[in-house]
């Protein structure tokens, strides 16, 4: 169960990567980091924290993809018409108070926490600087020996609460 | 519900009048405070508004939380089944009763000084007693003078001065909603799967406007189209202005449509699928309703439209446009279930709701900033905005709707002629 301390040292560096890959809306170099059975999930409602697959399967997300529409996701946002993310947004975000809360290593998987705070500035209309702290979810896994995602989900502190456009990568 | 007491400051009436025209529209009413109070009052305070669902209601003791235009309200069921809309507010000095979005109780008790109402809105029990001398039947939770439904769809009306529900509804939106519901083998739809709040930077207005307007597709939702080609939308809405047949239809009373029937080159083209993927749903149809009726309802599919003022028939999504100030709405939406399908099949549904609407989906979002955009341009007031497309080209139909191609403003206009008589009819 318990990692090594350079196992540790590369999830810690994957995250820190996906983070700044996603912040800079580097969207090739940040797909090239999931599985062929990624799911990109951010659940809505109060509950949102305890990441509950099965009751989501009956509940509307705001985001709930699998592979293909992750990969749709990543062609509309590079299309140049995407206009909720044209131009887009300015990001920063912080990674803090990561947990590896499971470990498989005969499968090569890790399960993360963390907590994220990003910064966004909606500069494609209103100009507002908007944070969405959260609560996220990592399942890495060792392809060919590197830690690709096989899943990320996100629950944002607000997730119960309506919210402006969110069509980067969160 | 009785009446605000604070009249609107400024009669704003005739300035509508003169900002209203038939083929434009000036840009200030979508940022002066005055026309927003007087949109409060007229549209969301005197006529019918829709409220929700009751599918999400349906044990007794099930309450879900919403607003009337600003006015915080709680659609519960009693013990006898019956739907009340109750003022969210306390009746001794205004605390909110419920402050989440749903939940089930027997009462509801005011956590200030525990206050105490029945499900119907009276109150039921003061503490200390000896020390009031009111009647408590005088001191019930303010409600909706009238609350109808239709097909489950929730709609009240605060003042209860609106007069029956079917004649708001009229034959359009009563059409609409036929069509939706029958979509399901027992004819009823549900929508508890959760709503998705998008708060949006401008005027309630730019919604029912953009969630009906067939002229911006191939520009706004350009991206969409580029990253998942679909035949539904290539059928239904692109193409250019004689590339399909879809209609703009203005059923009248603010009810508008965009018609995709005509273009539908097959049946469950707006499912974005074909019958072998999806039999148990059209068997159960068949079953339900016959050949020749089903035949027509997987073909035809559901509407796409407003039911005037604030609910978005969006196919098999629902929305519900939320006013919070002259400069910022919510457009809450969820998706539509069928009732006697199965788990798969409904499942599907959400997955597509999820694609098309909500603050992160393929579509919605470029309308969002969109939306955003215009506000910012016309906050000086300034500028009209034209919706002249088609006016030319309207032909009545035998309910009397005036329809044109889908590419036409015919339902902006609609939406805006309502808008217009609402706002400035006289008092009497």
């Amino acid at each position: 169960m318990t990692v090594t301390e350079v196992e540790r040292r590369r999830i810690e560096d994957f995250l820190t990567l996906e983070a700044r890959l996603a912040d800079e809306s580097r969207y090739g170099e940040w797909e090239a980091l999931v599985t062929d059975d990624m799911h990109y999930w951010v659940p809505a409602g109060s509950e949102a924290a305890r990441f509950d697959l099965e009751a989501a399967l009956d509940r509307l997300s705001y985001i709930n993809d699998n592979r293909t529409r992750l990969a749709t996701r990543i062609r509309q946002l590079e299309s140049g018409k995407r206009h909720a993310q044209t131009p887009p947004s300015p990001m920063r975000r912080t990674v803090s108070n990561i947990e590896i809360v499971d470990c498989d290593r005969d499968e090569g998987t890790f399960v993360v926490e963390s907590n994220i705070v990003v910064h966004e500035l909606a500069a494609q209309s209103t100009h507002m600087l908007r944070i969405w702290p959260a609560r996220v979810r990592h399942r890495l896994r060792l392809v060919d020996g590197e830690l690709r995602m096989a899943a990320k989900y996100v629950a944002l502190v607000e997730a119960d609460r309506p919210q402006p456009n969110m069509t980067f990568l969160l | 519900m009785r009446e605000a007491t604070s009249e609107v400051p400024v009669d704003v009436g005739p300035m509508i009048g003169r900002a209203v025209e038939d083929d434009r529209v000036h840009a200030k009413l979508h940022s002066d405070p005055a026309v927003f109070a007087a949109e409060m009052e007229r549209i969301f305070g005197r006529g019918w508004v829709f409220v929700g669902h009751e599918s999400e209601i349906r044990e007794p003791g099930d309450w879900v939380t919403r607003r009337i235009g600003l006015e915080p309200v709680i659609m519960t069921r009693d013990r006898s089944g019956d739907i009340h809309v109750l003022a969210n507010r306390c009746s001794h000095r205004g605390t909110m009763l419920c402050w989440e979005r749903s939940g089930s109780s027997n009462n509801f008790q005011c956590t200030y000084h525990a206050w105490t109402f029945g499900l119907d809105g009276s109150l039921r029990a003061v503490p200390y007693p000896q020390g009031f001398d009111k009647d408590k039947g005088d001191l019930g939770l303010d409600r909706a003078g009238a609350v109808e439904s239709y097909r489950g769809f929730v709609f009240a009306d605060l003042l209860g001065r609106a007069g029956p529900l079917a004649d708001h509804l009229g034959h359009g939106a009563v059409d609409m909603l036929d069509r939706l519901c029958d979509l399901s083998p027992t004819g009823c739809v549900d929508l508890s799967a959760g709503w998705i709040g998008h708060r949006v930077q401008s005027n309630w207005k730019l919604w029912p406007e953009s969630d009906n307007d067939g002229y911006h597709l191939n520009w706004v939702h350009a991206s969409m189209v580029q990253a998942a080609p679909d035949t539904y939308y290539e059928e239904a809405v692109l193409g250019g202005e004689t590339g399909n047949s879809s209609k703009a239809t203005d059923w009248g009373d603010g009810h508008v449509e965009l018609d995709f029937r005509p273009s539908y080159k097959t049946e469950l083209a707006w499912l974005g699928t074909t019958r072998d993927k999806v039999a148990g749903y059209c068997d159960a149809l068949e079953a339900a309703r016959g050949t020749e009726v089903a035949a027509r309802l997987l073909h035809d599919g559901p509407p796409h439209g407003l039911v005037f003022p604030n609910l978005f028939l969006g196919e098999m999504n629902i929305a519900i446009i939320e006013p919070v100030s002259p400069t910022e709405m919510i457009h809450w939406h969820t998706a539509v279930r069928l009732d006697g399908v199965d788990q798969k099949f409904n499942r599907r549904l959400l997955r597509q709701s999820e694609a098309a609407m909500g603050p992160a989906a393929f579509i919605v979002p470029d309308d969002a900033v969109t939306a955003e955009r215009i506000q910012d341009a016309v906050r000086s007031g300034r500028g009209w905005m034209d919706m002249s497309r088609g006016l030319a080209r309207e032909r009545t139909g035998e309910h009397g709707e005036r329809s044109a191609l889908v590419s036409d403003e015919t339902t902006n206009r609609g939406f805006w002629r309502q808008y217009r008589r609402v706002m400035t009819e006289s008092d009497g």
